[in-house]
């Protein structure tokens, strides 16, 4: 039985089929660094919490998506952020959220 | 049960830290987290490799539990205090495996590792080896775990509430999306289930909500406090959290947690599913 577990930065696509799957990933960056504490969490069309990751030392997440309108939120330490995205199936889309 | 016998915040742990009548255990699947930083003075339990059967989809037994917290050094009338990452499920699962195998004073870290991160506070990288100890368990509490048949007998009788994302539930996504998709699964919820995400529950930093907030979300959802209910989620970590809230801090009656959950109900020959956002009919 697999975990429901968020690895830290997101699962590695490296035995994972894309076109299969709608990938939304990036960075948070912090002043202009990527953020090496932090949470990303993906919000559906209707603004309901869908999945979170947290952030690898880089910065990096990673969600395996539908296809659709999302929006990622980030946290770090004294501050939030929220972005738009869109995702395909088969896809995978980059982003970099940027935290002031 | 009231919030502060099952809850405590930053400022309680920080003064228990070294109190010797209090053990801190960090539970993650992720063994990673615990490696690179954890609570001053916590153990670390491991979702998988502690806490389940490793051949058999189950529990360790009564003996094999014992012979666990024996060796992290935990004793049957130590307070517990557990937190974790994703937002304590996992923290929240091994708080309802700990009840199951009758553990008296256990408690979450409110909003677990998340929180802790995010207000800056300490984590050290120490690895805690505390003596060992003879730890005595009681047999499984089973008024507390839903099986397979308990959960086909209670469509459209009991509270059935599906904690997964939206559209987990309706269908359109197999797993959380924080996974890959492809799963062995059929996709839907159980006939007649609500869908009221564990996510609802929890503020951003991982906090559960106000007593008065959460009752109002399972009610404003069709639960009915008057009958029994079964929570299910994926593999029974995030019904674990939804349990905490209706067991332990709203003290709702006959709250069993499926832990068979979808990766067993969606696996079943001939039992009945439903897609889409609404519950379905018995």
């Amino acid at each position: 039985m697999s975990s429901c577990g968020a690895v830290v930065g997101g699962v590695s696509l490296d035995r994972v089929d894309i076109a299969k799957e709608a990938v939304i990933q990036g960075v948070v960056h912090k002043d202009g660094k990527p953020a090496p504490i932090g949470y990303v969490r993906l919000h559906d069309a209707n603004d309901e919490f869908t999945a979170e990751v947290p952030v690898s030392s880089l910065g990096e997440f990673r969600f395996f998506a539908a296809p659709g309108n999302w929006t990622l939120v980030a946290l770090v330490p004294g501050a939030t952020t929220r972005a738009e995205v869109s995702a395909e199936l088969g896809q995978i889309t980059d982003l970099d959220l940027l935290v002031a | 049960m009231s919030r502060n016998e099952v809850l405590v915040d930053a400022e309680w742990a920080i003064a228990h830290l070294a109190d010797e009548t209090v053990v801190f255990v960090e539970v993650d699947e992720d063994t990673a987290a615990y490696d690179t930083n954890h609570i001053s003075g916590a153990v670390r339990l491991d979702w998988k490799s502690d806490l389940q059967d490793g051949t058999r989809r189950d529990f360790v037994s009564k003996e094999a539990f014992e012979a666990l917290l024996g060796k992290k050094g935990i004793l049957a009338d130590h307070t517990v205090v557990l937190y974790g990452g994703n937002n304590n499920w996992f923290a929240a699962y091994a708080y309802w495996y700990f009840k199951l195998y009758g553990h008296k004073d256990v408690r979450l870290l409110d909003g677990g590792r998340k929180k802790w991160e995010l207000e800056g506070r300490e984590l050290v990288s120490d690895v805690v080896e505390l003596p060992a100890t003879t730890y005595v368990a009681q047999e499984q509490d089973l008024s507390i775990r839903a099986f397979r048949d308990d959960v086909i007998k209670a469509i459209g009788v009991q509270n059935l509430v599906d904690v997964r994302s939206p559209d987990e539930y309706a269908g359109r996504l197999l797993a959380p999306a924080h996974l890959p998709q492809e799963q062995s699964q059929v996709a839907g919820h159980i006939p007649t289930a609500a869908n009221i995400p564990w996510s609802k529950t929890a503020a951003e930093d991982g906090s559960f909500k106000s007593d008065e907030e959460l009752k109002a979300i399972y009610e404003n959802a069709g639960v009915d406090f008057d009958k029994d209910t079964i929570a299910y989620c994926r593999i029974g970590e995030r019904s674990a959290h939804s349990w905490f809230v209706l067991h332990e801090l709203l003290g709702a009656k006959n709250v069993r947690n499926y832990d068979g959950s979808w990766t067993e109900y969606g696996s079943l020959v001939g039992v009945p599913v439903a897609l889409g956002d609404e519950p379905g009919q018995a």
